[in-house]
C-alpha cells in the first residue's frame, strides 16, 4: 500500500465516525471532525513540518480533500491544504497553527494600503468586502486576495469571531461576506501572474473535490441499481438503467483523467493556469449529467433529505461554479490555448496536460 | 472507483513520443506548404491518398510497433499514439493504409502465419498494401454474431465463401480484407461458435466490390459481394472457429485511437482561428469548453496506449472512450454553430462553413461505426458490474 493509499484509509476511517448531516445556519460545519482530522495530522498535509505541518506531498493533500469530498465532508480543508496555506507559505507569510481552520478569499473589492514600504512581506490595512467567502464564519484565518495601488497582495486576517452574513451554497456550505474597515493585517505584494495562479490553485481544488465528489455519486448509483428491485429485477438488469449509468461513467471517468493530469502538471510546475482551467470546466460540464442521471436512476427517494445522494450533488452543483464560474474558467481557458497565436491550438493542446 | 475495470493508471510521459511528435509536424507542415494535400475533416475514412501513405512509410510511421522482422520499427504506443494524433490534428490523408496499420496488422502479427506476415505486414509498414473490415453484413449490424457469409471446404482443401459484407471503406481502393466467416453451421446454444477470420485477397474472381455513397455523395463505403470464392485453404487466419475471440480482440484496437474523438479536430482548429481574430467571449467560451472535452478524451486515450505497452488488452476502457469520443466529435458542430454566424456549406467561401458541412455530412457516422454507441454502453455496463 502507498503513502496515498495509507492516507486515504485514515480519513475513511475517521468519517466512518461522523456522518454527513443537512448544514443549517446553526450547524454550518462538522467541528467534530475537524477536531479529529486536525488530531490525526492531516489539517497540515503537504505543508512543510518546518512551518509546522504535517510534511508530505501535493499528492498526499489531494488525496484527502478528494476522500472528503467524496464523503460529503462539511469542513474547510480543501481551502486550507490547497489554497490557502500554500499561497500564505509562498508568500513568506507566518502559516497559522494547522488545526485553526484557513480558508481563502478571492472575490469581492479589497483594497490594501501598505503602512510601511510595502516592499516584501508587510503590514496593510485593508478596506472592503470579501465576498463568497468559503466558511466565513467558521475559518479563524482568512487569505485574502486584495489590490494595492501596486499591485495584488495578499493578506492574512484573523477572522476569528468576525461577523459574516449569513449566505451558504446549495449544500449549507457557508459562503458569506467579511466588511473590512481599516483592517490591519500582515501582507505581502504578489505579481499578476501569481494572483492568477492563486486564482488557478483554487479552481484545481475545486476540481478535485468534484471528480472525488462525482466518482462516488456513480459508486452509489450503481449500488443503487443492483439493489432497488422494480418488475421483479433489480434496476441494473434494464437496457435503459446501463445506458444511464454506461454514460455517467464516461463522464466521470474522463473528468479524473483530466483532473489527476491537471494535478501532475502542477506537481512539475507546468502550465498551471490553463491545466487547472481545463480540469474544472471539464468537471464541471460533467456534473449535469452525472447529478441528473444519479437523480433520475435513484428516484423519488434521492430527491428528499432521507437519502444520502444529496449530500454530493447539491454540493456539486454549486462546486461547479465557485471558484470562478465555469463560464469564466471556459473563456479564460479559450484565451489561454490561443495565447500563441491563431494556428497555435493544437501545439497548446498537446502541452498543457 | 479505484479498483473496476475503467480506470487504467495515468500515462506515462514518453521524450521519444515528444521528439517524433516534433519530426511528424515538421513532415506535416512542409507537406502543406508544398500543397500536397489539404485539409479536411474524418480524412481517416475519406482521404485515401497512396502516395502521401508511402510518405508514411518511408519515414518509418506505419507498423511502428511491430518487430522489425516484419517490417516494423519496434516503437512504443505511446510513440505511434503522437504519430497518429499528429496526422489527424493537420487532417491528412490518411484513409488508404488506415485499417492496415492500425487493426489488420497487429491481427496479421497475433494469429497470422509465418508466410504471411512475411508476405504482408512489410507491404503494410511501407504504406503499399490496404486493409478493409469485413464484419458487417446486409442483415447483421450491431448483431457481429449472426452474420451468414459462409465459408465450406471443398476436395482441395481451399475454402469456398458465399455472402456478403457492407459498409466495407474503401473496398475499391485496397488489397485484402480480413472477413468474418461462419465456417460450421449456426448453432442456437452457442451463438459465438463456428466463426472464422479468412484473409481474402480483393482481386480474386468472384467477388463484386458495389460503390455505395455516403451523405456527402463521397464513395467510401462498399457492398462486397461474394460467389463462390475460391480462397487458398492457408488463408485461413488464426484457428478455424475462434473468429469470434479474434475479432473481439481485434474491435478492442480499433475502438482505442485518436481517431474517435479526433474527426472533427479541423473543424475545432478552423473555430480557434476564427476566434483568435474575433476574441469574441461567447467564442472563447465555447473552444474552452470543447477543449476540456478534448484534453479529457486525449487523457483517457493515453492511458490507453500507456496499456498497450504493457501487453494489456484494455478492451472495456476503450469502449468507453471511443462512447465519450464519438459523442464529442458530432458536439462539435453544434458548440460552433451556436457561437459563429456561418451557414454550413460544401461550396462555402468561407472555410468555416466548409469544414461544418463536412463534419455535419459525416457526423452521423461518428457513433456507428467500430459499434454503436449502444452496444459500447452495454460494454461499459459490464465493466461496471452491471452485466
Amino acid at each position: 500500500m502507498s503513502d496515498v493509499d495509507l492516507v486515504v484509509e485514515t480519513v475513511r476511517d475517521i468519517l466512518t465516525k461522523h456522518e454527513p448531516f443537512a448544514l443549517t445556519a446553526e450547524r454550518s460545519w462538522d467541528a467534530g471532525l475537524w477536531s479529529a482530522l486536525a488530531a490525526a495530522g492531516l489539517t497540515g498535509v503537504g505543508l512543510p513540518e518546518e512551518a509546522g505541518g504535517s510534511g508530505g506531498e501535493l499528492a498526499d493533500a489531494v488525496a484527502i480533500v478528494g476522500a472528503l469530498a467524496a464523503g460529503a465532508a462539511a469542513v474547510p480543508v480543501a481551502e486550507q491544504l490547497l489554497v490557502a496555506a500554500p499561497a500564505v507559505l509562498a508568500a513568506g507569510l507566518g502559516l497559522p497553527a494547522p488545526e485553526e481552520p484557513l480558508s481563502v478569499a478571492v472575490d469581492g473589492a479589497v483594497t490594501a494600503e501598505p503602512r510601511d514600504d510595502g516592499d516584501g512581506p508587510g503590514s496593510w490595512t485593508l478596506t472592503g468586502t470579501a465576498t463568497d467567502v468559503a466558511w466565513a464564519g467558521v475559518a479563524q484565518h482568512l487569505a485574502v486576495l486584495a489590490t494595492s495601488a501596486v499591485g495584488p497582495v495578499l493578506a492574512l486576517v484573523d477572522v476569528a469571531g468576525r461577523e459574516t452574513t449569513h449566505a451558504a451554497n446549495l449544500a449549507g456550505e457557508p459562503r458569506g461576506s467579511f466588511v473590512l474597515q481599516g483592517v490591519t493585517a500582515a501582507g505581502a505584494l504578489l505579481t499578476d501572474a501569481q494572483a492568477e495562479q492563486l486564482r488557478a490553485r483554487y479552481a484545481l481544488a475545486r476540481a478535485v473535490q468534484l471528480s472525488a465528489a462525482l466518482q462516488q455519486v456513480l459508486a452509489w448509483t450503481v449500488q443503487y441499481a443492483g439493489e432497488r428491485q422494480q418488475f421483479g429485477r433489480p434496476l441494473g438488469k434494464f437496457q435503459a438503467i446501463q445506458m444511464e449509468l454506461a454514460e455517467m461513467a464516461g463522464e466521470v471517468t474522463a473528468v479524473a483523467a483530466l483532473v489527476d493530469a491537471a494535478v501532475q502538471a502542477v506537481e512539475r510546475g507546468e502550465s498551471l493556469v490553463v491545466a487547472a482551467a481545463a480540469a474544472k470546466v471539464r468537471a464541471g460540464a460533467a456534473v449535469e449529467v452525472v447529478a441528473r442521471l444519479a437523480h433520475q436512476v435513484h428516484g423519488a427517494i434521492g430527491f428528499t433529505q432521507e437519502h444520502r445522494l444529496h449530500h454530493l450533488t447539491r454540493r456539486c452543483w454549486s462546486w461547479r461554479d465557485e471558484a470562478g464560474t465555469e463560464a469564466a474558467w471556459a473563456r479564460v481557458l479559450g484565451a489561454g490555448l490561443l495565447a500563441d497565436g491563431p494556428d497555435a491550438l493544437w501545439p497548446a493542446l498537446t502541452r498543457v496536460v | 472507483m479505484g479498483s473496476n475495470s475503467l480506470t487504467l493508471a495515468p500515462a506515462p510521459r514518453s521524450a521519444a513520443a515528444e521528439e517524433v511528435r516534433a519530426e511528424v509536424r515538421e513532415f506535416l507542415a512542409a507537406e502543406l506548404a508544398a500543397g500536397s494535400f489539404s485539409t479536411h475533416v474524418d480524412t481517416w475514412l475519406s482521404g485515401v491518398d497512396p502516395a502521401f501513405s508511402r510518405k508514411l512509410g518511408e519515414r518509418g510511421w506505419l507498423g511502428m510497433t511491430w518487430p522489425k522482422q516484419y517490417g516494423g520499427h519496434e516503437r512504443t504506443a505511446m510513440e505511434r499514439y503522437a504519430v497518429t494524433e499528429e496526422l489527424l490534428a493537420a487532417g491528412a490523408p490518411v484513409a488508404a493504409h488506415w485499417i492496415a496499420d492500425r487493426q489488420s496488422g497487429p491481427n496479421l502479427l497475433r494469429y497470422g502465419t509465418e508466410a504471411q506476415r512475411q508476405e504482408i505486414l512489410p507491404r503494410i509498414a511501407a504504406g503499399e498494401c490496404y486493409f478493409v473490415i469485413g464484419m458487417s453484413e446486409p442483415d447483421s449490424g450491431s448483431d457481429l454474431a449472426s452474420i451468414r457469409t459462409r465459408a465450406t471446404r471443398n476436395g482441395d482443401g481451399d475454402w469456398v465463401v458465399n455472402g456478403a459484407k457492407v459498409w466495407t471503406s474503401n473496398a475499391h481502393t485496397s488489397h485484402y480484407a480480413i472477413t468474418l466467416v461462419r465456417t460450421s453451421p449456426a448453432d442456437p446454444a452457442n451463438r459465438h461458435a463456428g466463426l472464422s477470420q479468412l484473409l481474402v485477397d480483393l482481386s480474386l474472381p468472384g467477388i463484386t466490390v458495389n460503390p455505395i455513397r455516403i451523405l456527402d455523395g463521397g464513395h467510401h463505403f462498399n457492398e462486397v459481394v461474394f460467389e463462390d470464392v475460391v480462397i487458398p485453404g492457408d488463408m485461413l487466419l488464426g484457428e478455424e472457429g475462434a473468429g469470434w475471440h479474434q475479432v473481439t480482440a481485434e474491435l478492442a484496437f480499433e475502438r482505442s485511437g485518436p481517431e474517435r474523438f479526433l474527426s472533427t479536430y479541423p473543424l475545432i482548429a478552423e473555430f480557434a482561428r476564427r476566434t483568435a481574430e474575433g476574441q469574441d467571449p461567447a467564442q472563447l467560451a465555447a473552444l474552452g469548453r470543447l477543449s476540456s472535452r478534448l484534453l479529457a478524451l486525449r487523457q483517457l486515450s493515453l492511458r490507453i496506449a500507456g496499456a498497450l505497452d504493457r501487453g494489456e488488452l484494455p478492451d472495456i476502457p476503450a469502449a468507453l472512450v471511443k462512447d465519450v469520443g464519438t459523442t464529442f466529435e458530432a458536439d462539435v458542430i453544434d458548440e460552433v454553430r451556436r457561437v459563429v454566424d456561418v451557414p454550413a456549406s460544401l461550396d462555402s467561401p468561407d472555410p468555416l462553413g466548409r469544414a461544418l458541412a463536412e463534419a455535419q455530412l459525416h457526423a452521423p457516422g461518428y457513433t456507428l461505426r467500430g459499434g454503436t454507441n449502444e452496444i459500447l454502453r452495454g460494454i461499459v455496463a459490464r465493466g461496471l458490474g452491471l452485466r
